[in-house]
């Protein structure tokens, strides 16, 4: 509670300031700018000319700040705290069965995290829900684009119906896929037997190996329009003066993809996969819904298993443990992020 | 000739993966929507598999909302995701006109904020969110979920409204300011009509962000008539028993809205999606 009252009150300082600073460099302007917005008609004419002018300079430096305070201060107070707040519960023997006895413990939670058994398993099943995922999406969505970027009729209809998933719930998606590979009633196996694949059902969900692999499906159809949305735009944003000279100098359509083509969507594509990377690493809806980290964690992901520790047994300490890890993989992504991007430099997203 | 055969088996390859791309995409929803459609018999028979509905039925639907209450999910998500959309756009339009038409000190370390929220799991935020709402009385309430998706979406919505803001030359508004506009005046009057598409697409962006959100829900609200249409129909998956027709009809009732909106936005969104996420 006080590290609210004290976070509160530091956002607050800063807002005051922010507020003061920013009347004192346009408290001439002020009055003149709002009866304007009210009335523009009337305003028209030599005087308000000569008076807004001047004022552009000074306005222009608190203007910015003003458009911008409120979505800063709502992220601040919603992302900023609750980060915090996690960082300390790390450290603190924090269950909410038991809200009594909250108190710091060191590292016990941490302790306590790596000796289980499953959290190896657990940091495996990441690793290769995360590669798979990314390489899946990448591959058929880079096929996808290459495939659209030519002219032909309906094409709009085309993009509209292939590029659906991407509207569609991570919910509606695991519901289909959970429904698809049922043991028992599920189309897959019936359609695999029909075609004489396998001779027996297979219950996909309760098999170590399979539950992944489904999740995994799951997820690069998912996936697949983002990265042939992204990887569409630069292929089309390649000028065809090029294409046309390499032509002339009699240059294959084999090399004009990999001397073109590739070195022109590279940006795009590093950008892409990077963002996508953290952005499947983290989410775990998929797997709640299809598998529910079964059968005995060999489908849990870091995050989901947090989500399970968290609202399973209550210990909001352990999982904050579990959050601190996060943060540390995440610090690490970032910074290879932005060298690999130099997106710091460019200021630009 | 050669060359004609040669581009004629290129077309042919190409339609060949696109059909196979629109058959990867068409049949998974097609075996959603018709398994809404068949009897509960019929779903559960482990002897024979039907590939259309033999008997075809509405009584999943009938069910969904005479026994589970649907509308209401229907209505809990509405107001989430209307209110949310709404939010994030006004928001948005003031944050994206600020980082698109100014320089000024701080900026870049703004952009890199926001593009690090970006990257942080949800479920990091939301189990100190949940201590925080539980104290501020905001626990199962709808407020907790507005407040959720708000900061989620709101960080790429600026962003994309940004790049849209950037497209408008800026000599469109200085025109305006010669003819006695204010700043206001010239975003309200003559900015915002000319990019009302890219409006459209943000307001979509996070309508659909609110909309599809399974955790959060479960977390935040546990009582029934609260409940948006994922959180309730993840209460119908139990531990033994599965309604599945149910569960595929609220399926297909879940995803009628977000497909609509995206099949009539898609140029704008697809833009929108590009703009945000990279811009060279």
């Amino acid at each position: 509670m006080l590290i609210l009252v004290l976070y509160l009150l530091g956002v607050a300082l800063l807002c005051a300031l922010g507020i003061w600073f920013i009347g004192r460099h346009s408290r001439h302007s002020r009055h003149g700018r709002f009866s304007h917005g009210k009335n523009p008609v009337r305003t028209h004419g030599t005087t308000s000319r000569r008076k807004n002018r001047p004022r552009l300079g000074v306005q222009r430096k608190s203007e910015p700040y003003l458009f911008l305070l409120p979505t800063l201060l709502l992220l601040l107070l919603m992302f900023g705290y609750p980060l915090i707040n996690s960082f300390i519960m790390a450290f603190q023997n924090y269950k909410l069965t038991a809200p009594g006895k909250i108190y710091f413990n060191g590292l016990d939670n941490f302790r306590k995290l790596f000796g289980e058994s499953d959290i190896w398993l657990i940091i495996r099943n990441s690793f290769i829900y995360v590669l798979i995922s990314v390489l899946g999406q990448f591959l058929l969505g880079m096929t996808l684009a290459l495939a659209l970027n030519k002219k032909f009729k309906l094409r709009g209809l085309y993009q509209a119906i292939v590029f659906l998933p991407w509207s569609l719930s991570a919910f509606v998606i695991g519901l289909m896929h959970r429904w698809s590979f049922n043991g028992e009633y599920g189309v897959i196996n019936d359609m695999l037997i029909k075609l004489s694949l396998i001779s027996e059902k297979i219950a996909w969900l309760g098999t170590p190996g399979f539950s992944l692999a489904v999740v995994i499906m799951a997820m690069i159809w998912m996936g697949i329009p983002f990265f042939a949305i992204m990887i569409l735009a630069s292929l089309q944003s390649i000028p065809i003066s090029i294409y046309e000279a390499s032509h002339i100098d009699g240059c294959g359509p084999l090399r004009r993809f990999f001397q073109i083509t590739i070195p022109y969507i590279k940006p795009t594509v590093i950008v892409t996969i990077l963002l996508r990377t953290i952005w499947i690493f983290n989410s775990f809806d998929l797997i709640v819904v299809i598998t529910n980290g079964g059968p005995a964690n060999y489908s849990q992901t870091l995050p989901s298993y947090m989500y399970t520790k968290a609202f399973s047994s209550y210990d909001f300490g352990l999982a904050s443990a579990l959050g601190v890890l996060l943060m540390a993989v995440l610090v690490v992504y970032v910074t290879v992020f932005l060298k690999t991007t130099r997106y710091n430099k460019a200021g630009n997203f | 000739m050669k060359y004609t055969a040669k581009r004629r088996l290129g077309n042919l390859g190409r339609g060949l993966i696109l059909l196979i791309f629109m058959l990867l995409v068409i049949l998974p929803i097609y075996w959603m929507i018709i398994s809404s459609l068949k009897t509960n018999a019929e779903i559960i028979n482990a002897q024979q598999v039907t590939y259309y509905p033999h008997q075809m039925t509405g009584e999943n639907y009938t069910q969904l909302f005479k026994l589970y209450n649907y509308r209401q999910m229907l209505t809990n998500s509405l107001i989430v995701s209307i209110s949310t959309g709404l939010c994030i756009t006004l928001l948005s339009i003031f944050g994206g006109y600020g980082l698109a038409r100014y320089s000024f000190r701080g900026k870049d370390t703004m952009l890199l904020f926001f593009l690090v929220t970006q990257m942080i799991p949800g479920i990091l935020v939301i189990i100190p969110l949940y201590v925080i709402f539980s104290k501020l009385g905001l626990i199962n309430t709808r407020l907790s979920l507005f407040f959720f998706y708000l900061i989620v979406n709101l960080p790429f919505c600026v962003i994309t409204m940004r790049s849209f803001f950037e497209r408008i030359p800026y000599t469109l508004e200085e025109a305006a300011y010669v003819d006695g506009c204010s700043k206001m005046t010239s975003l309200v009057r003559i900015i915002l009509p000319v990019m009302f598409p890219g409006i459209v697409a943000v307001f979509v962006f996070a309508f659909i962000g609110a909309w599809n959100e399974l955790i959060a829900g479960t977390i935040f609200i546990n009582t029934s008539n609260l409940w948006t249409v994922p959180v309730g129909l993840k209460s119908l998956i139990g531990k033994y028993d599965v309604k599945w027709g149910v569960l595929m009809a609220g399926g297909v009732g879940a995803l009628i809205p977000t497909a609509f909106m995206f099949a009539f936005m898609q140029k704008f969104v697809v833009e929108g999606l590009t703009a945000g996420a990279v811009k060279e």
